[in-house]
């Protein structure tokens, strides 16, 4: 719906905007040409999952406004699926997609029952999601309870595949994001974060809606807890299914403004960058900070980093507050 | 299994439900009147078993006079934080983004000051009291369970006489009942609101203390009592004081219960598949049943 | 002519108070309805009820021969009944014209394409918040809200619009013009059912009135009619004379 929207906008600056992602897809991907070290090309690698998952989390959470504390699940079931199809021989692909269908199918047990109530159902859900898929991955014996489960893979480890690989997810997710933001989809949700009362009496279907919304970012974030897990090679409860992993998750389209399509990009990249070294100097400190960030955000800044932009180039506040994607409070 | 096994069972989960209903009603009444779910409860449960055990541990203070004493501080810190955070909150009836996220923001913060303090280190409140065991022919009652559920139902039952017996008590319910009908009679909604949610943090201080008493305790300690708080308050249908009494009777009854088939690692699983369970056959909880009932006679 | 709605011996309850005690009557195609009546008569409550979002205790409501079963909104919407809300609901992030989008890619006949198209402008300059289409919804004044919330509506395209206090709020040249948007309305075809407070406002424009009291239905008729009822005076009118 943006382009239409929009009408005010210079095509130029219109044609920059959009050639902008595919300019940055082909440098990411060229990249690999300059032969930077194996560490860049990890801190890529993670960054680009990381990117998978923040849009992810905000196509539920951002559009439609439905707050979720349990994609760890997701993240996790999908680097257990992956982990367990691979060690049966399962090609990469078919396993990545085995990993994405899991956590829809878990996303569905915890979206079924509470998004057809009003009221903060979901949100407990969700933590009651991740508290209990925690306890039960740490004591089921197939994968090595507690213990971790390690993946087996013949032939050699190529870095770049992976990088490659977890790039062309983070794509995926990006394209969707936009495509949802235009859609009238994106348009249900957003409708339906505002005023899910008053978007019922338009005709929207808000069960449907959300239910859709909760089913495609868990895919992505499956799949992604998928690529991670192959190239962690090693993965455990208290690793994939952590509380961290799920703060993480929602931190990171918080830090860099919910309910746009490029906010959430930027906070996996600021989180992706930032969160090594922090924990690394603050081993204790990380989640205090984490904590307080959010506070502050939410209290001054609610738009993020993109919110923060915006205020800074008036102009562009201007078209972008039109396009109508960005939340309210 | 014999009929005194069986008693044994139902006795330790009667027992079990008091603790729980008390962790539970300082959520219940911050929901009812805010309209918000205070994440942060279970940040607030674990400070409490701290206060107590500092208190215990530095001053000899004994661990229920820590509990009484419990009650007046955190309902200053309640009020404290109420101040800072929560009244900037857009006033809501549902639960908004923005307050889930604050809130869950304020328990990470809680949790990891907790970190800083006292470290990861599991700690425990041994009084002589603590392994004592009350024996009543072949029914025995471990003393630290029989006077903890006394003091998390004397505090229930006090905060049910102030909420029927006071001002405060009376704006409470208006406001449980309906935000609007309760504006509309003259219910000062921001000063109800500010003392509900002194008293709801009390209620956490005091049933984290009472906690503590039971089980050993972490930083993290609050996060899977949260996750029972909520599963009974859904039980109990959210808004209703009675409910959260039924709600934690289940809760204790199927947690007590599940040991005989499952082993007890996967306790903590239990209380979201009841939670998935409630909202599934009972959207609107044991009160909603019992509303149900009303409409039809 | 068989009535476009009928409702029929409606009753609804909450936590065991009775809002709505049996209330019947039809709706003919075409025709401006009104439902008036004191504070606490019943009025939105039946309103929500006719819209879907309330599910009635007992009785039933038929629209175009169809049972609506209620409690979701969007079904009766794609029947063809849209209602307005009293205090307006904004999509308060959106642009006006996207709120429009929201009833027009939802509502009955939902279009596939995408927004800003003929039927929208058509639709915005009608209610005359053309010069306002692409600013967020959250900035308009209390009168533009209301015309808003009956634009969305209009452009879910209903069969039966529902208006819940259009006029409540409004300076007395607002009220006139949304009197006349919504004989325009009616003039397009579509059947109103118009819950207002302002006698003045519902006298004017109504070819029929319902009035409530106390849950049920006190009476019905022509507005001329009804305004010479001494049960309607007694309960209503007289009422508000003395305020």
């Amino acid at each position: 719906m943006k382009g239409r929207l929009n009408k005010g906008v210079s095509s130029p600056s219109k044609f920059a905007a959009a050639l902008a992602p595919f300019l940055l897809v082909a440098i990411l991907a060229l990249l690999p040409l300059l032969e930077p070290g194996s560490e860049t090309i990890r801190l890529l690698f993670v960054t680009f999952v990381w990117v998978t998952v923040s849009v992810a989390w905000n196509l539920l959470g951002g559009f439609g406004g439905q707050v979720s504390f349990g994609f760890a699940v997701f993240y996790g079931l999908g680097a257990y699926a992956a982990a367990l199809s691979l060690n049966r021989g399962i090609s990469p692909i078919l396993s990545f997609l085995l990993a994405g269908s899991v956590a829809v199918l878990a996303s569905l047990l915890v979206g079924l029952p509470t998004f057809r109530l009003k009221g903060p159902y979901f949100a407990i859900a969700t933590i009651g999601a991740s508290e209990a898929v925690r306890v039960v991955m740490t004591n089921v014996s197939i994968t090595g309870g507690a213990s971790g489960y390690r993946i087996m893979e013949t032939g050699t480890f190529h870095q770049l595949q992976h990088f490659y690989t977890a790039l062309a997810l983070a794509v995926i997710a990006m394209a969707i994001s936009i495509l949802v933001q235009r859609s009238k989809f994106g348009l249900a949700l957003i409708a339906i974060r505002e005023d899910e009362e008053a978007a019922s009496d338009l005709g929207v279907n808000p069960f449907r809606a959300k239910l859709l919304a909760h089913a495609l970012a868990a895919a992505l974030t499956g799949a992604a807890g998928g690529v991670y897990a192959r190239y962690a090679a090693f993965i455990h409860p208290q690793g994939v299914f952590a509380f961290s992993v799920g703060v993480a998750i929602l931190l990171m389209p918080i830090i860099g403004g919910v309910g746009t399509v490029w906010g959430p990009v930027i906070g996996a990249v600021v989180y992706g960058l930032v969160h090594e070294e922090l924990i690394a100097s603050f081993p204790q400190l990380h989640l205090l900070l984490y904590g307080s960030l959010l506070i502050l955000i939410i209290f001054f800044e609610p738009g993020g980093v993109i919110g923060l932009l915006e205020k800074s180039f008036r102009v562009f506040a201007y078209t972008r507050r039109l396009s109508g994607s960005h939340p309210q409070r | 299994m014999s009929a005194v096994d069986l008693l044994n069972l139902v006795i330790a989960a009667l027992l079990l439900a008091g603790v729980y209903a008390a962790m539970s009603v300082g959520m219940t009444i911050v929901y009812g009147v805010m309209k918000i779910v205070n994440l942060a409860h279970a940040g607030f449960l674990m400070l409490g078993a701290y206060f107590v055990y500092e208190l215990y541990a530095r001053f000899s203070i004994d661990p229920l006079v820590g509990v009484v004493l419990a009650f007046p501080v955190f309902f200053f810190i309640g009020l404290a934080v109420h101040w800072i955070l929560i009244r900037r909150i857009p006033s809501s009836d549902q639960p908004t983004l923005t307050s889930l996220l604050l809130l869950f923001g304020l328990w990470l913060v809680l949790q990891n000051l907790g970190y800083l303090i006292w470290g990861n280190a599991d700690r425990a409140i041994l009084t002589p009291r603590t392994l004592y065991v009350l024996q009543i022919g072949p029914i025995s009652f471990p003393a630290v369970r029989l006077i903890v559920f006394g003091a998390a139902v004397a505090s229930i039952g006090g905060l049910e006489l102030v909420l029927h017996k006071t001002w405060f008590g009376g704006a409470v319910r208006a406001l449980m009942q309906n935000s609007d009908a309760g504006r509309i009679v003259g219910v000062n909604v921001e000063k109800t609101a500010r003392i509900a949610f002194g008293v709801g943090i009390a209620f956490a201080g005091a049933a984290g203390g009472l906690l503590a008493m039971l089980y050993s305790f972490s930083p993290d300690f609050g996060g899977s009592f949260l996750l029972r708080a909520f599963v009974i308050i859904v039980l109990g249908g959210l808004e209703s004081f009675a409910g959260v009494a039924i709600g934690a009777l289940i809760l204790a009854l199927a947690e007590t219960f599940s040991i005989l088939v499952l082993p007890a690692s996967y306790q903590p699983a239990i209380a979201f598949s009841l939670l998935v369970l409630a909202l599934v056959v009972l959207p609107e909880g044991v009160a909603g049943l019992w509303n149900k009932r009303h409409r039809l006679a | 002519m068989a009535p476009i709605l009928s409702v029929d011996r409606v009753t609804k309850y909450f936590a065991g108070l009775a809002a709505l005690k049996e209330v019947s009557f039809e709706l003919r195609q075409g025709g401006i309805y009104g439902l008036i009546g004191p504070n606490g008569a019943g009025k939105t409550t039946l309103l929500s009820i006719v819209a879907g979002a309330l599910r009635p205790t007992a009785g039933s409501v038929i629209f175009q021969d169809r049972r609506l079963s209620g409690a979701k909104s969007f079904r009766a919407v794609r029947a063809g009944i849209v209602r307005t809300h009293q205090i307006p609901r904004p999509f308060r992030a959106l642009s006006v014209l996207a709120n429009i989008s929201v009833g027009s890619r939802f509502g009955l006949h939902a279009q596939r394409s995408a927004s800003g198209t003929r039927d929208e402008r058509r639709i915005l300059e009608w209610v005359g918040l053309a010069h306002v289409a692409y600013i967020p919804a959250a900035t308009l004044s209390v009168g533009d809200q209301k015309r808003l919330e009956l634009a969305r509506a209009l452009a879910a395209r209903p069969k039966l619009l529902l208006c819940d206090e259009v006029c409540s709020g409004l300076t007395e040249s607002e009220t006139l013009s949304v009197l006349r948007l919504l004989r325009e309305i009616q003039q397009a075809g579509t059947t109103i059912l118009y819950v207002e407070h302002n006698l003045k406002a519902i006298m004017s424009v109504c070819d029929h009135v319902i009035v409530m009291n106390y849950g049920r239905k006190l009476a019905e008729g022509s507005p001329e009619a009804m305004q010479n009822d001494p049960a309607v005076i007694e309960a209503y009118i007289g009422r508000t004379a003395g305020t």
